[in-house]
């Protein structure tokens, strides 16, 4: 078992990738809270990606409390806590702004940008309902 | 795991190797990549002790390369493009002959998951086999005795498709239990697996670096103009394979950082309208190194 819907593309830190679809994957409600995630072993040979790479990416995902280690079992997927400081942080002043600048570099206006992170706002959220 | 200092290997008059240093640290999965030409397969088999350098040294697990002994072999697991096998043997028959060169090493566990993860058939003869399937097998046997190092001399070149994921599928799920050394063309199929890569070009190593560190500094750089585009005759010296079409003028910056790009950008061109950067494929920074290359010694591609 892996990732449902990742496909990985060169030339971007393959972590960052993996992360990503990860995280997307447990706020979109493809996993659920207490379902098993796949092991690293699987995610390497998978994703044809060094298994390293992958044991990175769940060491940080279990940080974030997105996965809960079970020794044994290996791991499961966690109830996200609230976020740290330093990630809101990082999130609202660095990310966003990478967003508005490559927004007005293409041309975009305000409401528009608004409106796409509302559509992708509702969309995750509805899948987050739904599982609760 | 590996080091070679100022390895140089001459053919009669020819010099392959001409002071060929490298580094293969420990738990790594590292690619050598190059033109064709460049001087992989000799560098693979020098430090395999298939043939010897002219002048230089290397180690390989700790021994000099020169003195690999079996009992180095039984830690090592080689598979060369053109690698030969017994081909009046059966697949099985192969297996039972190697197994005892590994005694204790060789995991039947694990040539049993291998061989059917590779669907490849128990007992056909090799000599029946197509190139594909010979390599998956070929594989299958370097993995089976858990090598401390594995090295693969362009293990996916003739591989359709199909075969070739299936060989890096086999790969990526041992990769965590040993040290790869491999050379290949197919860099968007190993670009996942490889944590280090070390470029080589005309027997010398142009660079070698960790994976995060070059995916961080390479980056494809595209700026638009507000006139037609020509090559500034001044120009940074990290910034190349620089190309003008249209308005547009682009080049690869080999020493990224996000910040001062602008200023950077404008000091040397004028009319900057709009700048834009791309993080890069390992084949697409080949290619561009491989261009510089070329036309530093004024050579075609």
């Amino acid at each position: 078992m892996t990732l449902p819907r990742i496909s990985l593309r060169p030339g971007r830190p393959i972590l960052d990738q993996l992360l990503f679809a990860a995280r997307k994957a447990i706020f979109s409600g493809e996993f659920s809270p207490g379902q098993a995630f796949p092991s690293i072993r699987a995610l390497a040979a998978e994703l044809r990606i060094h298994p390293n790479t992958a044991h990175k990416a769940v060491q940080q995902l279990i940080q974030e409390g997105l996965l809960v280690a079970r020794p044994g079992l290996g791991t499961v997927v966690g109830r996200p806590a609230g976020a740290r400081k330093t990630d809101r942080r990082k999130l609202l002043s660095e990310e966003f702004e990478r967003v508005v600048i490559d927004a007005m570099r293409v041309g975009l206006e305000l409401p528009e940008v608004i409106e796409s992170i509302e559509e992708h706002w509702l969309r995750l959220s509805k899948a987050t309902e739904v599982r609760k | 795991m590996i080091r070679a200092v100022n390895l140089i290997k001459r053919f009669r008059r020819f010099e392959a190797l001409k002071g060929l240093s490298l580094n293969v640290p420990d738990g790594s999965a590292y690619a050598l990549i190059g033109s064709n030409g460049a001087g992989k397969t000799t560098a693979i088999r020098i430090l395999m002790n298939l043939s010897q350098a002219t002048e230089g040294t290397a180690t390989v697990l700790g021994v000099d390369s020169r003195a690999i002994s079996p009992r180095e072999l039984c830690q090592i697991g080689f598979v060369a493009e053109s690698q030969r096998l017994p081909a009046g043997l059966s697949t099985a028959q192969y297996l039972d002959y190697l197994r005892p060169f590994y005694g204790e090493g060789w995991d039947r566990d694990l040539e049993t998951a291998l061989l059917r993860q590779m669907r490849l058939p128990r007992e056909r003869k090799i000599g029946h086999l197509s190139h594909g399937m010979r390599m998956k097998f070929a594989l299958v046997c370097a993995l089976a005795f858990r090598p401390r190092l594995l090295v693969l001399d362009e293990p996916l070149s003739g591989l359709d498709p199909l075969i070739r994921d299936e060989f890096m599928q086999g790969l990526a799920e041992q990769a965590g239990e040993t040290t790869i050394l491999l050379s290949s063309h197919e860099m968007n199929e190993i670009e996942g697996l490889v944590t280090h890569v070390g470029f080589i070009e005309d027997g010398r190593m142009l660079f070698e670096e960790g994976m995060t560190g070059l995916a961080g500094r390479f980056r494809q750089v595209c700026v638009t103009l507000a006139r037609e585009a020509v090559r500034p005759s001044v120009a940074p010296a990290e910034w190349v394979d620089m190309r003008a079409a249209g308005n547009v003028l682009t080049f690869v910056d080999t020493r990224f950082s996000e910040s001062g790009l602008g200023e950077r950008v404008r000091a040397v061109i004028e009319g900057v309208r709009d700048i834009d950067t791309e993080p890069m494929a390992l084949r697409s920074i080949f290619t561009a190194m491989a261009r510089r290359a070329a036309a530093a010694t004024g050579s075609e591609l």
